[in-house]
């Protein structure tokens, strides 16, 4: 058995999932490939320093990948919240996914695990409450973040048809509501005010990071299925949550939200591009019934427990008052 | 010579003259007194009013803090809404909260009948067509009421909820809170699959859009999606026919122009709409008959069946015709709009 590549170490899944792997296989079984070393690097760990991003990066990844005998790779090198970099963000995760898949196909890679999001399907008033894996992702077109990362997905897919010794296993995480993860969610959840839209309420799922990274064991036990979802078994109404994390709402009509959201991005205060109100207006929820079907892994967290544990690690102090069901 | 003064002389001091009289003397005294008045004032609050007025409110307020808005929010949240709903985000606390409104339309406002409500099945999955009309789909609340109450295994029944009203603000999170599920393919077949009980409008906004001179005339049935279904599900198709619901808003007239930049597809006008304004809103107290015909078995044909368009469409025809002979025959015996 070959060696296990992790990049994007100093993100939140790659992170921990090095150091699962690490805990599981040894230390000599993982290399990390990444621009930095891992800021918290279980020891023995090698590390190949490499820049996705730069031209070449193809070529200097087939021979790091030759010489550390790889056979899987964990892809975690993903934004997980809207930058204003926007152009820097593609290139990593767009270009920089085209380099590595490239790379794995010429180098003989067995299996590409990459992490991606349920955004990606678009939150749209047409979803069907639950978006299985075959709905063609359909999101809002001026959210670069969202379509890098689409892009990078496609990259993939590709070229696990072109190669077929490639697989690729694709996973398309929940929300993952966790210490240090930044995402839209996080970012709202750490505000007192939350603008809201005006009459809607939509379903949201929040993943616990325990489940994200036990289907991402699932994944590299199981082989390549393509593209699947990782999502808890059930939904939780936004301003449930939002009431839950006791923030104030206040709601803005639809027709003013998008113009509002796109003010307060660029001047600097918002959590996100004016994109992302349809993901304040409209549904998002994934079906979780292939994670259950080919990698035998079903969420053991709620939605609401995802959502518990966030809250009680953020405000400590009022973890009891909070969420009294979560104890 | 004259001598021309560069300077007036000073005739007489400027400052006033000294009093002569006790009159003058006493309103000399009262001006004192008032400007002793206001430097007392001004020496007990230095600010000045506003500031004065600021501090007060402050004071009054000092309890408030964002922490207990949100608490309070919170409060009058979860009054009506539960902390978990069902997968597709129906919420019991909130429909508890608004049945008694619910239940006062249907047996005191239009005044339900229903016939045939053994047609429906007791378990297992079943799909409830229903004839669409009235302008704001309470045709549909009263279907799901009238099984919840009348059939004896007190079944729930998931309307399928049309994308316009499934798209709008405040409408769609009350239908979702309150059990309906937006009309698609892949939510139908996916709670008919676990066995329950579906409830579709075929004719969609062309039916609940109708206009009053075209009350009780069946629109076409959209393009046999609810026949689909069935079919790859197996389930029985239950004709329904709704009648009482055409004249609650009779609609003489649509005005786009309004309705479209709302993002409305229609924007209704009825005899009290809007020149009552939100009083316009109460629909007319007809009198409903909610009827139930025989279950339409299409398990015989199979569920590739669904990819035969002529078979699809015939079926489709076929279950609007029994509907409009519930129909019309409702209306053959109804007497009244108002007590039938």
């Amino acid at each position: 058995m070959g060696r296990i590549a992790v990049t994007g170490t100093s993100s939140f899944l790659g992170a921990r999932i090095l150091r699962r792997l690490v805990d599981a296989r040894g230390a000599d079984s993982v290399v990390t490939v990444d621009i930095a070393a891992p800021p918290a690097a279980p020891g023995g760990v090698r590390h190949q320093m490499l820049d996705l991003t730069l031209p070449g990066a193809d070529q200097r990844l087939v021979d790091v990948l030759q010489d550390e005998e790889v056979d899987t790779i964990v892809h975690a090198a993903f934004f997980t919240s809207p930058r204003r970099d926007s152009s820097y963000a593609h290139e990593l995760e767009s270009i920089g996914t085209l380099h590595l898949v490239a790379a794995a196909a010429a180098a003989g890679v067995r299996h590409v695990v990459m992490r991606s999001y349920t955004a990606v399907y678009g939150a749209r008033g047409e979803n069907p409450n639950f978006l299985t894996e075959d709905r063609r992702p359909d999101p809002n077109p001026s959210l670069g973040w969202v379509r890098d990362k689409l892009e990078a997905e496609q990259h993939a897919l590709a070229f696990a048809k072109r190669y077929p010794s490639m697989g690729v296993t694709i996973l398309r995480f929940a929300t993952i509501l966790g210490s240090g993860l930044h995402t839209f969610y996080s970012r709202v959840l750490a505000k007192r005010v939350v603008p809201v839209v005006f009459g809607y309420d939509p379903l949201v799922q929040f993943l616990h990071p325990e489940d994200a990274l036990a289907a991402m064991e699932a994944a590299l036990t199981k082989g390549p299925c393509g593209i699947v979802n990782v999502v808890p078994r059930d939904a939780l109404s936004l301003l449930t949550a939002l009431h839950l994390a006791e923030k104030v709402t206040v709601a803005v009509p639809h027709s003013a939200a998008y113009a509002l959201a796109d003010l307060a991005w660029n001047s600097g205060i918002g959590a996100a591009p004016a994109g992302f109100v349809d993901y304040a207006r409209f549904l998002f929820v994934a079906d979780g019934d292939k994670a259950k079907r080919e990698l035998g892994w079903t969420a053991s967290y709620r939605s609401r427990d995802a959502l518990g544990a966030y809250l009680a690690y953020r405000y400590p102090e009022k973890a009891g008052s909070m969420l009294e069901a979560e104890a | 010579m004259k001598v021309v003064p560069l300077h007036r002389a000073p005739t007489r001091s400027r400052r006033a003259a000294p009093p002569r009289t006790d009159r003058d003397l006493r309103a000399r005294l009262r001006t004192v007194e008032a400007e002793l008045e206001r430097a007392k004032a001004k020496a007990a609050h230095p600010e000045g009013v506003l500031v004065t007025l600021a501090r007060l409110m402050h004071a009054g307020t000092r309890g408030l803090s964002w922490a207990s808005l949100a608490r309070l929010q919170s409060a009058l949240y979860f009054a009506w809404h539960s902390e978990d709903v069902d997968e597709f985000g129906s919420d019991r606390r909130f429909t508890e909260t608004l049945q008694p409104l619910f239940e006062f339309l249907y047996t005191v406002w239009w005044r339900v009948e229903t016939a045939g409500i053994e047609h429906v099945p007791a378990e297992g999955p079943g799909l409830v067509v229903v004839n669409h009309s009235g302008v704001l789909p309470y045709d549909g609340l009263m279907v799901k009421l009238a099984i919840r109450q009348e059939h004896p295994a007190r079944r729930d029944c998931r309307m399928l909820a049309l994308d316009m009203f499934a798209l709008l603000p405040v409408l769609a999170p009350l239908l979702a809170k309150s059990g309906s599920v937006r009309a698609n393919p892949e939510n139908g077949e996916r709670l008919l699959n676990k066995g329950e009980l579906v409830g579709v409008f075929p004719e969609g906004v062309k039916g609940v859009g109708k206009y009053f001179r075209e009350r009780y005339k069946l629109a076409r049935f959209g393009r046999g999606g609810f026949v689909r279904i069935a079919l790859r599900t197996g389930a029985p198709i239950i004709p329904c026919a709704v009648v009482g619901a055409e004249e609650i808003h009779p609609m003489i007239a649509k005005a786009d122009w309004i309705g479209r930049p709302l993002g409305f597809p229609y924007f209704p006008i009825t005899p009290t709409f809007p020149a009552l304004g939100p009083l316009g809103l109460v629909p007319l107290p007809t009198k409903w008959s909610i009827d139930f015909a025989d279950p339409m078995d299409v398990s015989q044909y199979g569920p590739e069946a669904a990819e035969d368009p002529i078979l699809v469409n015939r079926l489709s025809e076929e279950i609007r015709s029994v509907i409009q002979r519930m129909i019309d025959g409702r209306l053959a015996r109804r007497r009244s709009i108002w007590f039938g």
